[in-house]
């Protein structure tokens, strides 16, 4: 259970740091359950910032998200950090970021928060439908403790917590400069089981899956936005010459947009899930993402987001890469 | 699958799988024409759009040639190839591509013999496969 | 406008009598969600969602359009592309979903008539189901519109226990019921009374609103306050909201070729992308999510009343559901008109 209290000080100290833009963190939404990034200026802004299981926003895709203006004549730069607040899946985006050279790591300023799993939206709302009025979620022991307009109820945290929570082998931020309250000892292991129960199936069955998915997409492309690994200027799918997707909306452009995103994020996604929590059409994006992520850490010993100073995996290769498939 | 010829595009690196091909065709070796080749200055610079685009246009197999792991040109294009090709086997057989479509190889400029096989070799695989139909570009306009 | 009570174990027949006629769309269940996809059979048909995933505009202002075709070279030609003209039934659509049909047409109708869009209108019977359920965060209140409005659909069913109460109130809709008399019974008082307690029961269930009179004015007047950019940057522009929104209409148009044949297509775009005002000597007048998503706001409360006299808003919540850093309309709605001027 994380002190709010201890984690509003940590920003406010932050925050007020003359090298420090803002810090980003979590407040209460608008409605029901909701949680939203909440961007704290100074310490007023930082009164208001929370955190509770509800907190499941990957806050590290805002750094990149930043748009860098052209500057007027006579204005400088401003190189001041930004703050964030990072679970244990947030800190291995930025530090997968800081490898790619995307950020420096003098760029961030990090308050890390221990995680145990943050709870599914859609799981809490299917369980309390039509909720407007306000609710609080806490943590106690393997419960949740909801209160919604003063009635409480406890409800077990495997119910409700998303499945990537469940085998969660980070959860303690992987990289921080303060960290609130205790390092977590948790003896999650990530197993593949879904990945290796799924490979089993035919050809045929798991193209039949994939395609009554893909058939879904309405290419709005929120499970790019939402990615933090996705920061190019210009999406490969925006590109007009030569246009490699097209933009027409049928089965075999999806495909081809949903392959060569997972391909892009292959050795970089570090399975924060935004991707699924964002797409409006319920496509299980993390299976693909989730299978390529068991490939390489057996073919090339590799997981992402764990070391900054370590060279992206397919910026570098091994002259004993595995080669059985090649003719 | 009778009468079926299967379209197969080959992306052949310029300084060893493309020559070794120019050299299966000047010692006159037979090997079935089912392929079409694309010259790429390397290996490496096959990015997997194109395998993607090359199926959903009609190809039934994609064939990407480099040179030998260590006789790279650049360098180091044709390891970097090695890697993403093996990641992007393994995404085509897990939404249910058959893997046999999509095959690389090393073949060197002096391995005419070599490609002649390598080719006869796919040709045969993806005949037996047959048509490419799961995610074709359908133009219906 | 004729009133009529349908029982609920003849539905399916009704349902059935407009498939034999008409080509019929109706939510179908797809997962958590309904989608409005072309039925064959009644039992297909799954009225227990409060409203589809994707609004029914994408049945008229379809999000992939073949506008014409052609061929290349010295002999080639262009060809009008087919545009589908088959009688349409939109069974189920609500309330809302309706308005912003009628909102959507001053966009394809009144300075330039868009073929692709108005033959498709033209050929559609929308056959409305009033809510009963309404979702969190419907809104459809705060805008002098209701649950169980008959004003923009030609059919309206109304869930009344037992039974529907019908309300034909179009000539589409009297030429829909023309030989469905053995289907219907006459309505009676009790049964208008009936509709009544239902609407004002589902109205009861709405409880997020916002006032929009006077919301024009107040926009002309904090079009450069700072408080735009508290609100736009948390959004990631990702393009969610444009796509399910029913009044949403932005689209782009490609050609797309083979060797031998090409077309032009029309598809739906999103002000939220970063390269939506892109130009090609590389400025962009909407450079930060701020400008975008101030934009957005603007086009729906302030540009398209000033054009056409309505609000581009039916308060149907989708953005509000599936955003996901939790931007809610009703709140900036709210808070501009709060803010100090």
């Amino acid at each position: 259970m994380v002190n709010e209290n201890q984690l509003r000080e940590a920003v406010k100290n932050t925050v007020s740091r003359d090298d420090v833009k803002y810090v980003i963190g979590y407040k209460k939404g608008t409605y029901g359950f909701q949680v939203t990034p909440a961007f704290a200026f100074d310490s007023k802004d930082a009164d208001e910032l929370i955190f509770s299981p509800l907190c499941t926003n990957n806050l590290a895709v805002y750094p990149m998200l930043e748009e860098k203006l052209p500057l007027r004549r006579g204005e400088e730069e401003d190189t001041r950090k930004i703050g964030l607040i990072v679970k244990g899946c947030d800190s291995r985006a930025i530090v997968q970021i800081i490898q790619e050279k995307g950020l420096k790591r003098e760029d961030v300023v990090l308050i890390g928060v221990p995680c145990t799993g943050v709870i599914d939206p859609k799981k809490i709302n299917a369980k309390f439908p039509h909720q407007t009025k306000t609710v609080d979620v806490k943590e106690d022991g393997e419960k949740f403790v909801i209160t919604i307009d003063g009635k409480t109820n406890k409800i077990s945290k495997d119910e409700l917590i998303f499945e990537k929570c469940k085998h969660c082998e980070h959860p303690n931020p992987v990289l921080c400069d303060i960290l609130i309250g205790e390092e977590i000892k948790s003896t999650k292991k990530e197993d593949y089981n879904d990945v290796k129960t799924f490979e089993k199936k035919s050809l045929k069955e798991k193209w039949d899956f994939w395609e009554k998915q893909f058939e879904k997409c309405i290419r709005c492309y929120a499970c790019r936005n939402a990615c933090p690994m996705c920061y190019c200027k210009e999406c490969m799918v925006d590109q007009l010459s030569p246009q490699w997707v097209r933009r027409s909306v049928n089965l075999s452009e999806n495909t081809a947009w949903n392959l060569m995103r997972a391909f892009h994020l292959a050795g970089r996604c570090i399975g924060c899930g935004e991707c699924e929590r964002a797409c409006p059409m319920d496509i299980p994006l993390t299976k693909l993402n989730k299978m390529i992520e068991m490939e390489i850490k057996e073919m090339f010993d590799y997981t992402p987001g764990l070391d900054a100073e370590e060279k992206p995996l397919l910026a570098m290769f091994k002259p004993d890469d595995p080669e059985e498939f090649i003719l | 699958m009778k009468d079926f010829e299967p379209n197969i595009i080959g992306f052949l690196c310029n300084w060893c799988s493309y020559a070794g091909a120019d050299l299966a065709g000047t010692s006159r070796i037979q090997y079935p024409p089912n392929m079409k080749v694309i010259r790429v200055m390397c290996s490496g610079r096959v990015n997997p759009i194109f395998v993607i685009n090359a199926l959903q246009q009609g190809a039934d197999g994609v064939l990407i040639g480099g040179c030998h792991p260590g006789d790279c040109h650049y360098e180091r294009g044709n390891y970097l190839a090695r890697r993403r090709f093996a990641i992007l086997k393994k995404l085509l057989e897990y939404t249910g591509i058959d893997p046999r479509r999509v095959r690389m190889t090393w073949v060197s400029a002096a391995e005419g013999k070599k490609f002649a096989e390598v080719v006869k070799e796919v040709t045969d695989d993806v005949k037996k496969l047959g048509p490419m139909q799961h995610f074709k570009r359908e133009n219906k306009w | 406008m004729d009133k009529f009570v349908l029982q609920k174990d003849t539905l399916p027949k009704f349902i059935s009598e407009m498939i034999s006629k008409y080509q019929v769309f109706a939510p179908v269940e797809n997962g958590d969600f309904a989608l409005f996809k072309q039925i064959k059979k009644p039992s297909e048909v799954n009225l227990k969602f409060s409203n589809s995933k994707v609004p029914p505009k994408a049945l008229l202002f379809e999000q992939t359009e073949t506008l014409f075709k052609f061929t290349p070279g010295t002999k080639g030609k262009i060809d009008q592309a087919d545009i589908p003209d088959g009688k349409t039934v939109v069974f189920g659509i609500r309330p809302c979903d309706a308005k912003s049909l009628t909102i959507l047409d001053h966009v394809f109708k009144d300075e330039y008539e868009d073929p692709y869009y108005l033959t498709k209108r033209k050929n559609t019977v929308l056959v409305g189901l009033s809510c009963t359920q309404p979702d969190v965060n419907c809104f459809c209140t705060s805008f002098d519109d209701g649950p169980a409005s008959a004003e923009n659909v030609d059919i309206l069913l109304t869930d009344i226990g037992d039974k529907y109460y019908v309300e034909v109130k179009s000539d589409k809709g009297k030429q829909l019921t023309k030989n469905m008399n053995k289907l219907f019974t006459s309505a009676n008082d009790k049964d208008g009374k009936k509709k009544k307690e239902v609407e004002k029961k589902a109205t009861d269930i709405i409880t997020r609103s916002t006032k929009t009179d006077g919301i024009v004015d107040k926009l002309d007047k904090i079009f450069d306050n700072p408080f735009w950019k508290n609100i736009a940057i948390k959004c990631l522009g990702c393009g969610t909201c444009t796509y399910l929104c029913p009044t949403c209409h932005c689209f782009d148009i490609q050609d797309e070729t083979t060797m031998t044949k090409g077309a032009r297509i029309r598809v739906w775009d999103s002000c939220m992308r970063s390269e939506y005002t892109l130009q090609a000597s590389g400025y962009n007048p909407r450079p930060t999510r701020m400008n975008r998503v101030r934009n957005r706001v603007y086009h729906k409360y302030n540009y398209y009343p000033k054009n056409y006299d309505i609000i581009a808003c039916v308060g149907c919540g989708r953005c509000i559901d599936n955003c996901p850093v939790n931007i809610d309309i009703i709140d900036v709605v709210t808070e501009a008109r709060e803010v100090k001027a």
